[in-house]
Formats: C-alpha cells, structure tokens, sequence
C-alpha cells in the first residue's frame, strides 16, 4: 500500500512502511541527523531531524515516525511535510544548542575536527551562540580498546556504537548507564572490546567521543590524499579507502560497498597500516658466506638469473604466497612455464582445491549478498568470525531477520549468533550426505541452502574427499530448487588464492604441489624455489634448497633466502585481487615503495630478461590484456559472475576415504594471519590483549 | 698574548690602548674561573657617564658572551657588589655559564637540523627497514 505525501509543496507517494525521514529525502529534502543510521535500528534519541507535519501541534522526529502512523486530514487530502519552516529551523536551533550545552569547545584538539557531523552541522543549523553560562558536565574516560581512543565528554549520546557493536559486531560489550546528564556510554565490566571489527564504531560516531587511538593526532582529514583501494587482510576483499599523506599511509577507511563489506571493515584490515612501516624490505639482498648482505639490483637479478639458467627445470619450483597479486602470479607462471618448470603451487596451505574441476569448485558461489537470501547455513570446517569477519557479520544480520538455521561441522566457536554443532569431527558430514542427519531434511526442506567450506576443510591431507562431501551435500541441497541459486560456497582465507586458481597457478603435467615441493626440497630433489611472498610454509623442510624470495616484509621467507628481491606491499601497487566470491578487484598505488623496492611485476619482468626468456610485455597493461586472455574472469573487474553448478557436480564425485581427526580453522590469531600484520605493532598488541583476556576468562570459568 | 701581537693584531683580544687606560686608572677587582680579569677606576675618579668605569680583559678570545652571569650584573652596573664579596653559592639544578657557540661545532643546531647529529625527530614517509639478523 502506498500514501500520498505532499513534502515542501512537492507530492510524493511512498510505501506504507517507510520513515519519515526516507520518504522527505525520496522528495529531494535533507533531513540533518546524529543518531539514525541506515545500517543501524532507529533509536530516535537525538531529535535532530525534527520536521513539522501539518496538524500536528509539535513537530516530529521524523527518523523514527512511520508515514503510516500520520493520521489522515479531514477531508482526506494527502498530509503537508514541512522541512524548512521557520517552526523547523527553530527546533533545529534548540536542539543543536541543547547539544552543545555539554559538548566541550575542544574541536582545534579533537580528531574527529574537519569531519566531525556535529560540527557540520552546527554550522549549518545552529545557532549563532550559546546562552549556557552554567558549568559544563564531564564524563570519565573509558579504557575501552587499544584502538578506540574515547573523550566521553564529547559524547551526544545518540547511541550509534551501541547499537552497531550489538547488531552488527554481535558483541554486547557496550552499553547506555544512567539517564539524563549522568548518561554514560560504557563497557559494563572494566575491559576492552572483544571484537575483531570494534572500529568501525569510531567511524559510525557523528562527534569526536571515540577516535582511532593508532592514528591519533597525526593528521588532518583535509591534509591526506585518498586512494580508493582493496583489502587484502582476507579474503573477503572489502572495499577500503587509502588516506595518505606524502610518502606515507595515515590511515585506512571502509568505502562502501553493498556487494562486498556494506561499509564496515575488520580492525585487521584497518589497523594494519603501522605494519607497512615496519620490517620493509627495501634493498635487495644476497647471502654470502652464510650472511645476507646488501646487494645492488643488477647483482642480485644477475645471481638469481644464473642459478635459474644453470638448474634443471624439474629441480626448481615456485610457491606464491597470500598477498601476492594476479599480476605478479601470471608473470611468475609465465616465467616458470617458459623455463619448462611445472612445479608451481599458489596453495601454500596444502588446500585440495583443484581449478580443473571448474570455477564453481573453489569459489563462494552463494556470494556474500546473496547470505541475505539464505535460510539453512552448514559451516564446515570454518570459523568465518576470524577467517571473514565481514562476512561473518552478513550472516548475523541474516540471523537478526529471523528464519536462519545455521549448523557446524567442525572446531566449536564463538559466532556471534547460535548454530547447531554437530562435532569436532568430520563424521557427522558423511550422516548428512546419506541423509541420516537431522540436519539433511533442514538443508533439503531449504529454499536457499548453503554449505561454507572453510579452509580447515581443505587444507587437510584428505581435503579433497572432504570437499567432495562438502559439494555432494551442496548438491543434495540444491537439488530440484532454483537453478540460479548455488549453495556451495569455498570460504578462503587468503586475498590471493582466487586469483592464483583462476590462472591455473598450480602444477600441472606431473608437478609437485606445496606439500611435494617441500618434501623434494628437503630430499635435496629441488635445487631451486622462488617464494612470491610466501611466509606461511614450513622454511625447515626447505633444506639446504637455494631460496629467492620476493616480498615486501621480512619474515619467515627472508630470514631463509637466499636472495631476497624487494617488492611492494598491497598499498604500493596497482593489483588485481579476486576475493572469495570470484569479485576481481583492483588495488590503486597510494605510495611508492621504500627505497629500492620496485613493483612486484616490473622484477619478474626485469628477471626474465636477465634469464634470457624476455616475457613480453613492457607495460602493466600489456601484462593484463595477456592476463585477461588465459583468465577472462579477471577482467571483469567488481563483479562476481555465476560460475554455474558444473564445478560443484565434477567435485561432489570426488570421494575418498575421509580420516575423522578434527577440522580446524586455519586462523589461530586473527591479528597475526599475513607478514604485514605480523610487522604491526598494533595488531601484536591486540593479540596479546585478546590471549591475555581469554586466559582471564578460562581462569575465571574454572 | 705578547706585546707584539697586541699592537699588530689588536682585534683578536684586549688594545694596547685598553691596558694603558688600566694600567693608568684601574685597580684589579677580580677574576672568575675562566681567568678573565675585571677591574674598576680606582677611587675618586669617574667615567664621561659620572661614575667609575668598569673594564674586562679577556684571558683569550674577546668575546663578549664569556663574562658569566655574576660577572655580568656588576660589569653592567646591576649591582655594585662584585662576585668575590659575595658568599652566593649556585644551586645543584643551575647549568654551568656557557659562552655563545655560534660558529662552531657545538652551535645550537634547532630539531629537525639537517646539521643536527644523533636522532632526527620522526618524519612523514619513514619506515623501519627489515635487516637480516
């Protein structure tokens, strides 16, 4: 049903349900607000977008007033709106300096100053000055997080982070206590927020209460230039802003993104940018006589090129790491498969994800919009709370829809909503592909089903007959329902591995996989590997192999090169990224690399040449409409194309013994998963803050 | 510094025509820790400004910055008590009298100097590179 409204002489009709508020902006009017967010329940406490309705003796707040409760005129004409009356603008003004009455006069100091909405609209609504000569009220400062900074004076108390670490985070830690002036926003026990997108709480606050403690007082909004950019913390790829300022990374925003993140982000994909100041590669190096020395480039490509010329191509192989591009990828395979190599695996986790059996056999099929739709959720092997926390929160506001089953198979863990567990181990997943499982009537009876295989359930010896499971449940599931709809979903973990299955970075005719690498390398079979950023493997089984290792950070990987090329870190390029969903999204250079690292791409290109197999391309858009011949899908750049069901039936008929050892989540420390965070002095404090928390906790449960 | 010097080189230290005027009306008042010598016109005469003139003759280099504090009141007429008829005793948290070092190596370099040795204050773009070991 719709109503007639007639908004600022202008006649509007609008659905029945709609606010106020909605129905004067779909008219073209703009209503000032703190407290009413469009991701956030309506809490109506901050009277700010109060407009005068005709008829009405007082006027309305009109966020919180739905346009069917307007009662109708006499005569049955559609109901007057008036957003910019002199009634209006008086309200405006009352409740602006009743705001102020208690807000300090701190903007010059206060962070949130230059993008501050209470400053904004004080000038654009307020009144000229204050009649307030009484003392102002002062509030305590809250210890809340090592990455919220609050000033509790500045607060409104419009409730914004309440609500958002409620909902949204699923965390309830913060809270409203006491009422009128002794109204305070607060953790109720004396301990910081435990959870993995607390942040976005400083950026949803209108006022300077909470800010960002790691990036307090170093820069000014209107100083830093900002790179719109792509996250590659997990796999999710949220959509961020790079704000920069000179050679510098200041600070990383959310950018919104229905598709992908909404517009929040994980503390991880935010917080990390001190670690890109930290631990830099940013000269090559080459070991002499046991010591890693500095080297110039021309040296350490030309002692790279002869050891590449001088071994046999099935003795030297190629492993790509978690943040490792798609250029960079198709330019290191390119280079290997010209040298005849075919031991190159972009799976350093050892997943049995297999790119032969079809797109839809590795990607999040159901897309992270398409959870909305979702009735029956079975997690396997997964804990998308670390392992994808967007996403994670995509499934909480599905559960706070209502009608959501959600079951695990797999590591029991705190979600943020219930689920059903069905053990640590795998043996409940064979009851539900035989349909002896409770559960396998719910995913049947389901319209939109869907399976999360995690990469706790791939990254096993016996993954592949895992996912097998996983798929024929999927299968199952799907079965005889809407065709477009794909319950199969492959929730990763790293931003890079899409893209290295859409390339085919992985061995084929015969070559050995990560787990065959190492094991040739510590058999002293493989006299040669190339890491392209990858930290994450066990560097003792690599033996006395010479190592070239090329990445932005020091860690595990250069500790044991051989040669270490410097490259760019994810905010120091222009690189494809495809998140979990099969989305390819670009990242945008915001800086230059430290020193004398260069793009990744430009090395692999400039090494070729040294070997002597010139790979041609000279440009990076050369190098992509090359790319985009062997992986089509990578062109097409934010969206997520279907990959039909074709890949899930080729993988369901994977069967194979199935061992019934536990599955975990390949995330142990949601702070320290990548080289980059690992460099971060912030993301190590929160980690310990988090370890030291939950001991407390498991003391006080004992 | 000789006779010699002083006559040839005056503008190094004390004027041959400064020690005469001493030698003729002055009578030596004190000497502070760097040796430099203060001495006042002897009693009953005075200066074109009517009161007794005051002079310093410099161990070494003149330079003005030399004369410490104590030293400084009465030169410049502040007070008509020299140094050693006092009993005044430096408090512990009071710094030694340092001379102006402009022009040489202990010049006073601000932060952020590019001539400045030690730590520089943080700067936008710096980053902590990775070493081996």
């Amino acid at each position: 049903m719709t109503k007639k409204l007639i908004v600022d002489g202008k006649e509007i009709e609008v659905e029945d349900g709609t606010t106020l508020m909605l129905a004067c902006e779909q008219a073209g009017a703009s209503i000032p607000r703190f407290c009413f967010h469009e991701r956030l329940s309506i809490a109506g406490n901050c009277r700010m977008c109060l407009v005068e309705v005709e008829g009405m003796p007082k006027p309305a707040a009109s966020c919180a007033m739905g346009v069917g409760d307007l009662p109708p005129n006499r005569d049955g004409s559609p109901k007057k709106i008036f957003t910019k009356s002199p009634l209006v603008k008086k309200a405006r003004e009352g409740v602006m300096e009743f705001l102020l009455i208690n807000h300090p006069l701190d903007c010059p100091i206060c962070d949130q100053g230059g993008e501050c909405d209470l400053q904004d609209q004080a000038m654009a609504f307020g009144c000229g000055g204050s009649r307030y000569a009484e003392n102002k009220r002062a509030v305590e400062e809250k210890n809340i997080s090592p990455l919220i900074k609050t000033m509790m004076t500045r607060c409104i108390h419009c409730t914004r982070c309440v609500r958002y670490m409620t909902e949204v985070a699923g965390v309830e830690e913060l809270g409203l206590i006491s009422r009128g002036e002794d109204a305070e926003i607060t953790t109720y026990l004396e301990r910081g927020l435990l959870s993995e997108m607390s942040a976005n709480a400083a950026d949803l606050c209108p006022v300077g209460a909470l800010t960002h403690r790691p990036s307090a007082h170093a820069a000014r909004p209107w100083e830093m230039r900002h790179t719109e950019s792509i996250d590659v913390t997990d796999a999710v790829g949220s959509n961020i802003r790079v704000d920069s300022r000179g050679a510098e990374v200041m600070r990383i925003l959310p950018r919104n993104n229905d598709a992908v993140n909404e517009e929040w982000i994980s503390d991880k994909a935010r917080h990390v940018v001190d670690g890109l100041k930290a631990q830099r590669l940013d000269r090559p190096y080459i070991r002499r006589n046991g010591r890693l020395e500095p080297a110039s480039w021309s040296e350490a490509l030309a002692v790279v090129a002869e050891k590449l010329k001088a071994t046999a191509p099935d003795r030297m192989a190629a492993i790509a790491g978690d943040l490792a591009g798609a250029e960079e990828m198709f330019a290191l395979k390119d280079l290997f498969s010209r040298l005849g190599c075919r031991n190159i695996d972009c799976r350093q986790d050892g997943a049995k994800l297999d790119p032969k059996l079809g797109r839809a056999s590795y990607i999040f099929n159901t897309t992270i919009e398409g959870l909305e739709r979702a009735d029956v959720i079975l997690i396997v092997g997964s804990n998308p709370r670390v392992e994808a926390t967007v996403l994670n929160a995509r499934i909480l506001k599905r559960y706070r829809q209502g009608g959501l089953a959600v079951g695990l198979v797999g590591e029991a863990a705190a979600l943020t909503y219930p689920y059903e567990h069905f053990g640590n181990g795998t043996s409940a997943l064979a009851d539900i592909a035989a349909s002896r499982h409770s559960f396998a009537d719910k995913l049947k009876a389901a319209h939109n089903p869907v399976v999360i295989v995690g990469q706790g359930a791939a990254a096993r010896a016996d993954g592949a007959a895992v996912l097998g499971l996983a798929a024929s449940i999927a299968a199952m599931a799907m079965a005889g329902k809407d065709p477009e709809w794909n319950a199969f979903s492959v929730l990763h973990t790293a931003a890079a591995r899409v893209a290295g299955l859409d390339l085919g970075f992985v061995p084929e005719g015969g070559g050995l996989d990560t787990g065959g690498i190492l094991s040739a390398a510590f058999e002293r079979k493989i006299d040669l590997v190339c890491l392209l950023g990858a930290d994450e493997i066990d560097m003792a089984k690599l033996g006395p192999t010479f190592v070239v290792y090329q990445g932005s950070h020091g860690d595990a990987g250069a500790h044991r090169a051989d040669v270490i090329l410097p490259g760019a870190a994810y905010t120091e390029k222009s690189a494809t990224y495809v998140n979990t969903e099969g989305r390819a999204q670009m990242t945008a250079k915001a800086v230059f690399p430290p020193g004398e690292a260069k793009e990744d791409w430009t090395i692999l290109r400039a090494l070729s040449a040294e070997v002597g197999t010139t790979l041609p391309y000279d440009t990076l858009t050369a190098l992509r409409a090359s790319m985009y011949k062997t992986a089509p899908q990578l062109a097409a750049i934010d969206q997520a194309p279907a990959a039909g069901i074709d890949g899930v039936v080729a993988l369901a008929k994977i069967s194979g013994q199935v061992s019934a050892e536990p599955l975990f989540s390949p995330v142990r420390d949601f702070y320290l998963t990548n080289a980059i965070a690992r460099a971060s002095a912030v993301m190590a404090e929160m980690s310990a803050l988090k370890n030291s928390t939950m001991a407390a906790g498991r003391q006080a449960a004992e | 510094m000789g006779l010699f010097k002083e006559i040839f080189c005056w503008w190094g230290g004390n004027t041959w025509g400064t020690r005469l005027a001493i030698w003729r009306q002055g009578r030596l008042v004190g000497e502070d820790e760097l040796g430099n010598k203060y001495y006042e016109q002897k009693p009953g005469r005075t200066g074109p400004l009517g009161r007794p003139r005051r002079w310093v003759t410099y161990k070494n280099l003149s330079e003005a910055s030399l004369v410490s504090p104590d030293w400084h009141g009465w030169l410049h007429y502040t007070h008509d008590t020299p140094p050693t008829k006092e009993d005044y005793r430096p408090r512990p948290w009071q710094k030694p009298h340092r001379p102006n070092m402009t022009g040489t190596r202990e010049a006073w370099r601000p932060q952020g100097s590019i001539l400045a040795a030690g730590q520089r204050p943080k700067a936008t773009g710096d980053y902590k590179p990775w070493t081996p070991g």
